[in-house]
């Protein structure tokens, strides 16, 4: 980072605001997107316990997620547009978030690698010089601990399992999520050179090996050797991910569509 | 999978009793501590803290839960 100097936004030249922008939408989707993926869990995960904490996870994220789409009017852009009237192929969240996870051990490698690849890169810009991070991420990386915790113990035990299916399972989710999650925290295009100069955040480098040293001995437990994944190589530059986007049905309740004519201001 | 029997104790302020506020059913202590948390997340808990139902040891009484415990080793 170049220095600890707040960010004057007001003027960043146009390709500063574009890239800050865009990382805020990946956290800010990808957050909403995992409160979602969490909120299908609260019935049928494998005890109540784990529901309930399913359940405060799902809340965790959609706040994180307030916040995050929130400092967008730092940049002059209204919130509720972007969070209720974008279509799904506009929304940027990292790529293994756009189907619902098919079983619990595909849940437990999310919160493994998606949701610490995302308190990796909120960890980053907590320590960099946009105001809005600085004082709004600290507490969302103190709530991304305990999920830490939770996803860590879960990754061990099914690692340790004697069932091959539940072994088989969790690494193949795991090898599945690795390549699009290690692209995007691992981006080094203009736009993510942009916010390493400006001071916002880290290089993809940095982030990468953040997220390697933090997963690598988990996921060791699991078969799964995250320095010999590779990042996957389809990169929308504009949403910082793969060309893909999250399913409708999952967008549509991120929206509230159903009921947003209910909805009183 | 074997889960264990974790009480759940917390305090509202510094100077408060330590109190039993409940127990988690859990796979072992670091998952006792995420399901404490966010189970009996209804305080703003100034302190809170789990143990295994089978490490306490019981004084006076041996038919209580948390004999129980003990002897079931759970």
């Amino acid at each position: 980072m170049s220095d600890l100097t707040l960010l004057d936004v007001g003027k960043l030249d146009d390709a500063t605001r574009s890239a800050l922008r865009r990382l805020i939408l990946t956290l800010a989707d990808s957050k909403r997107l995992m409160g979602i993926r969490y909120s299908d869990w609260l019935l049928g995960s494998p005890s109540i316990e784990t529901g309930i904490a399913a359940s405060s996870m799902a809340q965790d994220e959609w706040g994180h997620a307030r916040l995050l789409y929130a400092m967008l009017k730092d940049l002059g852009e209204d919130p509720v547009v972007v969070e209720h009237e974008r279509p799904a192929k506009a929304y940027a969240s990292v790529d293994p978030l756009d189907a619902p996870f098919p079983d619990w051990a595909a849940v437990v490698a999310g919160m493994t690698v998606v949701d610490v690849a995302l308190a990796v890169a909120l960890d980053a810009c907590a320590h960099g010089c946009f105001e809005p991070a600085t004082t709004r991420v600290p507490k969302m990386c103190a709530e991304e601990e305990f999920h830490r915790s939770l996803a860590f113990a879960w990754y061990r035990r099914l690692a340790a399992s004697r069932s091959d299916e539940a072994r088989g399972l969790l690494r193949a989710a795991t090898e599945a999520m690795l390549p699009a999650t290690l692209a995007w925290l691992g981006a080094d295009d203009a736009a993510a050179r942009a916010l390493v100069d400006a001071g916002v955040t880290q290089s993809g480098a940095e982030l990468s090996a953040s997220f390697r040293d933090a997963v690598g001995d988990v996921l060791r437990t699991g078969s799964v050797d995250v320095d010999a994944m590779a990042p996957a190589t389809a990169w929308d530059a504009a949403r910082a991910r793969g060309p893909g986007h999250p399913d409708e049905e999952a967008v549509e309740r991120a929206r509230g569509d159903r009921n947003r004519m209910l909805f009183v201001e | 999978m074997r889960e264990y029997v974790y009480d759940v104790f917390a305090r509202k302020s510094r100077g408060d009793q330590l109190a039993h506020i409940g127990y988690v059913d859990a796979l072992d202590d670091e998952t006792a501590r995420v399901y404490a948390w966010k189970t009996y997340d209804e305080e703003n808990w100034f302190e809170m803290c789990v143990v295994r139902r089978s490490d306490i040891i019981p004084v006076n009484r041996d038919d209580g839960p948390f004999s129980r415990g003990r002897e079931e080793g759970r």
